[in-house]
């Protein structure tokens, strides 16, 4: 009865907690999903779920790991699978090309540029770079939000930060910038 | 190793996943190799470049305000809907006691209680044994037969249950009769039904002191109608629901026969 009468069961409580890790929420989420509008809607279902289940949350854990873990639930139910299916296949012919002898990263790199090529990674591989590369989880952590195991997420991460080297690669070859080679090389 | 083998450990040296010992050893190799050294910069590069645009992202204006709204509607829905529940269990409550006060205010005893001052006491004692046995008891709507009846009944009584019948309307038939026992008094008890209507004659050993004062006695309480005659030995009552006159009409009819068949065989 204490909870069916209390004013604000944990409401605002939950808003201290929660509401600081927006913008990382969301931009996670944006990337993942490619459309800000959908990313919104993401985490404001991903703020509403984790508000229903803020009591099962434990005071004084990781809370922003619990709401990464709740986003990509939520992203993973929005997705499209053949959008997905799609980005994969063109993902791996484009590691099998970079086989070929290709132009060191390019020394600038556009924000565009970038955005672009994490863009057009397979959402696993991308998930896991966001979780590592920008939002600094660690490894293990990683696997605890994706529900994988840790190895699964070094063969993501490694798989997917090739693949953006080679985009960027790829770009500057565009560009006309001259081979280095340097990536396969034996030192 | 070679550098191949070296640059493997670049990104999770990156990420500060390496062991101290294994992240000095290949800065060690990087400090060493020029080429390594540019893929070492070259991943930092990338890496520094992805934090960068990603945390660029702009956060829509609205998105805070939208999310603190999103729960506390939430947050309001979900204590209406609470309230809903506490206020509809409170209904049914209400209801349940009301259902069951309505329940007691039908019950045997609730009849008998509104009876008293309206009903002479001796014709209350026919009432209560009407309630018990044929109003508040479960039995069959079908008749038993006269060999289960006269049975039933035992040699004292088996031949009034014809006498009756004789007597009754045509579409009003005996269903059973037994002996029974209500308030630590013995009862002989015709249960009679027809027409939509349920009635009952009701014979007991008079008490001492207990008289009708010779003749018959009429009262009726809540939807039921008890009219009373007794025989030297006997009370007699006959109780239904039939309206006021029909029920004395017939306790008129069957009273002869009765009190005649009592005096002659249960005396």
């Amino acid at each position: 009865m204490g909870v069916l009468f209390s004013k604000h069961p944990r409401t605002a409580e939950f808003e201290e907690a929660a509401l600081p890790h927006l913008p990382e929420l969301y931009r996670t989420a944006a990337r993942l999903l490619g459309d800000s509008a959908q990313a919104e809607d993401v985490v404001q279902e991903t703020c509403l779920q984790a508000w229903k289940s803020f009591g099962r949350f434990a005071p004084g854990t990781n809370c922003r790991a619990w709401l990464f873990k709740i986003l990509l639930h939520t992203v993973h139910r929005h997705r499209r699978q053949r959008f997905r299916s799609r980005l994969a296949k063109e993902s791996e012919e484009i590691l099998e090309q970079a086989a070929a002898a290709l132009p060191a990263v390019p020394e600038r790199i556009t924000e565009e540029e970038i955005l672009r090529a994490l863009a057009r990674m397979p959402a696993e591989y991308r998930a896991a770079v966001l979780l590592a590369d920008v939002e600094e989880f660690s490894y293990q952590e990683i696997a605890g939000l994706l529900n994988v195991p840790i190895g699964t997420v070094m063969s993501r991460l490694s798989r997917g930060r090739k693949l953006l080297r080679e985009q960027l690669r790829e770009l500057a070859r565009s560009y006309g910038i001259g081979p280095a080679g340097l990536e396969g090389r034996r030192g | 190793m070679n550098c191949e083998d070296f640059r493997e450990y670049f990104d999770a040296y990156l990420s500060k996943e390496l062991p101290p010992r294994t992240g000095r050893v290949v800065l060690r190799h990087v400090e060493g190799c020029p080429l390594c050294a540019a893929e070492l910069a070259a991943r930092a590069r990338v890496r520094g470049a992805l934090q960068a645009a990603v945390r660029a992202t702009p956060v829509p204006d609205g998105l805070e305000a939208k999310v603190v709204r999103a729960v506390r509607t939430q947050h309001a829905r979900m204590r209406a809907g609470r309230y809903t529940i506490v206020v509809a269990a409170a209904a049914m409550i209400c209801l349940a006691i009301v259902n069951l006060w309505r329940m007691k205010s039908g019950s045997e005893e609730a009849i008998l209680r509104k009876s008293s001052g309206r009903l002479a006491a001796v014709l209350n004692v026919g009432l209560r044994d009407h309630l018990q046995c044929a109003v508040f008891r479960k039995y069959s709507r079908q008749p038993e037969g006269a060999a289960q009846i006269a049975s039933d009944l035992g040699p004292a009584f088996a031949g009034l249950a014809p006498l009756l019948q004789a007597k009754l309307p045509p579409e009003i038939h005996i269903l059973q009769a037994h002996h029974c026992t209500a308030g630590g008094r013995q009862y002989v008890h015709f249960i009679m039904a027809g027409g939509g209507k349920l009635l009952s004659l009701i014979l007991t050993r008079r008490q001492p002191g207990e008289s009708l004062g010779g003749g018959i006695d009429q009262a009726g309480v809540d939807r039921f109608q008890v009219v009373g005659f007794e025989s030297q030995d006997y009370l007699a009552y006959v109780v239904s629901d039939l309206d006021a006159q029909q029920n004395l009409r017939l306790a008129a009819s069957l009273a002869p026969a009765v009190r005649d068949y009592l005096a002659a065989h249960a005396g």
